[in-house]
């Protein structure tokens, strides 16, 4: 009984165990950087500096270019000629593209509409009938 | 009046909706939009080859609004159209072919009047062809892929405006833009690729009668398919190949000695350390001048058809990057990070034209994982796990490091082989080429690497691919049972040759 006992021992001793184990479920990590880290298969294991400055543009007029806001924001002077350094025919027509749609909101303050006083807000909400209370 | 004053303030409420992306305010009088009328997707791939086509099924998949712009007019790209899926059907039946006029008869069957139908054999490949792209684009269908027939370019960040191929031009804007464009053939410097005389792969599966004298610049796994396919079918092939070995420099050296070995026991001659200087097409034939790699020995070599099968370059032509500055490195692949973001972070690039292997296998994970990213936030590709497959005759497949790769790395490994003429199946099928070899780190026993030469070592290797993305040691396989008799009993006993003594070598 006792030879028996050393010859299970001996046999879990021998047992091997696997390189390739079990895991268990596939959990998503927490949190993940997502900062830009260079290719696994990038020849050069690094990143032009494009892609690590906080921005790519070299100026705010260069950021406008490229910038999309509710659309692109697309400029009609070019920057390097400044307002006034080209003819006004060499900007093309003023009519929009087919299918651009320009908003009075992004044309410089003075062609806003004029903000709305409490008392038209009132006159709107009750049909006109705040004018004669 | 005061109705447009309304309108106006609404219009400043609509500025600051949360969403990335504006939505299209059905109000006639404000419509605030892109540069175009249609709406925008959640995702725009340019290219529907397999990186571009895996992509757009794996985000219909996950919900997503995707538009695919393709401008072959079938979907499936080099692969299906030119590549991977004509080749292969060309290898299969011209290897049929050989082997009913070649290796019948001593097997038993003795076959008479054996003839090449080669405008049959091309209907064949055709038909496969056909047969799959179909299939892709039913899959769009299935997953609800928008498909647009035309050639892409960036207009800006978000819009890409798309030539029709049916006439016309439209646009379409997308939260997120795939780059998946793939590569085209490099051509030789001084020798025009009219697909006549002078062919690349594309002309090399399309030859309507089977030239006499073939010359196959470059030793690679496309030059050296489409010199077996040839070859069978009665071609006397000359391969000149500017390295010292063939096969391309992934592929273990000493694999490459073995096959080019064995292809030439086929017929096919080889002209390895040769550099091809020119060519000259005249009356229907071509001379190119070679010289040995190392200078000195010049000749003429004269052929009806030459084959440029030097490698394969990114394909940008038309994409318009210029246009949203997106930077190429040296040999004009688009530059991205790990996660395939290129320096504009929601324009992503996949496949052929960006880093890693030219497979269409490692397309299509990495469309999966791009989509993934997108979708997610994480994904996966194994750029160390990546099968290569040449499918000659024998097959030569491989996966992980190659014997001279650990030794530039100075990484101790051992080695263990077994050859396919030990093997019991092999032996009954008559088809005993070849070997599995198998490298193991020296101190912890796990797989860096796994070559095979031998018939069906492209399915093989799956087996191989899956112990090294396991990170199994050559003992695991070792003590894996595998069914008797089959070819696969070689690959358990390479293992047991690595870790300890093959039993039946």
């Amino acid at each position: 009984m006792f030879t028996t006992k050393a010859l299970r021992q001996a046999a879990q001793h021998a047992e091997r165990t696997p390189s390739i184990r079990f895991i268990g479920k596939r959990t998503i990590p927490a949190s993940i950087d997502h900062s830009p880290q260079p290719h696994p298969a990038s020849p050069t294991h690094s990143l032009p500096p494009s892609f690590t400055s906080a921005s790519s543009h070299t100026s705010f007029s260069a950021y406008r270019d490229h910038a999309q806001q509710f659309g692109p924001l697309r400029k009609t002077i070019k920057a390097d000629a400044g307002v006034g350094g080209a003819a006004g025919s060499d900007l093309g027509p003023v009519a929009a593209p087919k299918g651009t749609f320009f908003d009075r909101n992004d044309l410089p303050a003075r062609f806003h509409r004029q903000p709305l006083t409490a008392a038209e807000i009132e006159a709107i909400e009750t049909g006109g009938a705040a004018l004669y209370a | 009046m005061l109705s447009q004053r309304i309108l106006g303030r609404s219009a400043v409420k609509s500025a600051f909706k949360p969403s990335g992306l504006p939505s299209v305010v059905s109000a006639g009088r404000l419509r605030r939009t892109y540069a175009t009328e249609s709406e925008p997707r959640d995702l725009v791939i340019i290219g529907g080859g397999v990186a571009g086509y895996v992509a757009a099924i794996k985000a219909g998949q996950e919900g997503m609004k995707v538009t695919c712009i393709e401008k072959r007019g079938t979907l499936g790209g080099t692969c299906l159209n030119v590549g991977c899926i004509p080749s292969k059907s060309l290898l299969n039946n011209s290897h049929l072919y050989h082997q009913i006029l070649h290796d019948t008869k001593h097997r038993g069957i003795e076959v008479s009047d054996v003839k090449l139908n080669l405008k049959q054999l091309m209907k064949a490949k055709e038909t496969s062809v056909t047969g799959l792209t179909k299939g892709v684009e039913f899959l769009f269908k299935k997953n609800g892929v928008e498909y647009i027939k035309g050639a892409g370019t960036f207009q800006d960040e978000h819009t890409i405006k798309v030539q029709l191929n049916d006439g016309g031009e439209t646009s379409v804007t997308g939260k997120n833009i795939l780059i998946a464009t793939g590569s085209e053939v490099t051509p030789f410097p001084g020798l025009q690729i009219d697909e006549q005389t002078v062919i690349s792969s594309t002309g090399a599966i399309a030859l309507e009668k089977v030239p006499k004298k073939l010359l196959v610049i470059g030793g690679g796994i496309i030059g050296l398919e489409m010199a077996s396919v040839w070859s069978r079918l009665g071609s006397e092939v000359t391969v000149v190949e500017f390295l010292d070995q063939i096969g391309g420099p992934g592929m273990d050296t000493e694999v490459a000695k073995n096959i080019q070995k064995i292809l030439k026991k086929q017929g096919i001659i080889f002209k390895t350390g040769t550099k091809v200087l020119d060519g000259e097409k005249s009356d229907g034939a071509v001379k190119i001048n070679v010289d040995s790699a190392k200078g000195g020995k010049p000749e003429t070599l004269g052929a009806d058809i030459v084959l440029v099968a030097i490698g394969r370059r990114p394909y940008t032509g038309g994409l318009g990057l210029e246009n949203v500055g997106i930077e190429l490195d040296e040999r004009g692949r688009v530059i991205i990070d790990s996660e395939y973001r290129t320096k504009i972070p929601h324009i992503r690039c996949v496949g052929d034209v960006t880093f890693g292997p030219m497979l269409a296998h490692k397309a299509e994970e990495e469309a999966v994982a791009v989509v993934e990213y997108i979708k997610k936030g994480y994904g996966h590709v194994n750029y160390g796990c990546i099968p290569s497959v040449m499918y000659t005759s024998p097959e030569v497949a491989w996966v992980g490091q190659s014997e001279q790769e650990l030794k530039k790395a100075g990484i101790k490994y051992r080695v263990g082989t077994f050859p396919f003429s030990a093997n019991s199946r092999a032996k009954t099928n008559l088809d005993t080429d070849g070997q599995v070899k198998m490298l193991a780190d020296a101190e912890t026993d796990r797989l860096l690497g796994i070559h095979i030469i031998g018939v069906n070592a492209g399915e093989m290797i799956a087996e191989g691919t899956l112990a090294l993305e396991y990170g199994a040691s050559s003992e695991d396989i070792a003590r894996t049972c595998h069914a008797h008799p089959t070819l696969a009993e070689a690959f358990k006993e390479a293992a047991m040759a690595t870790h300890g003594k093959a039993i039946h070598f």
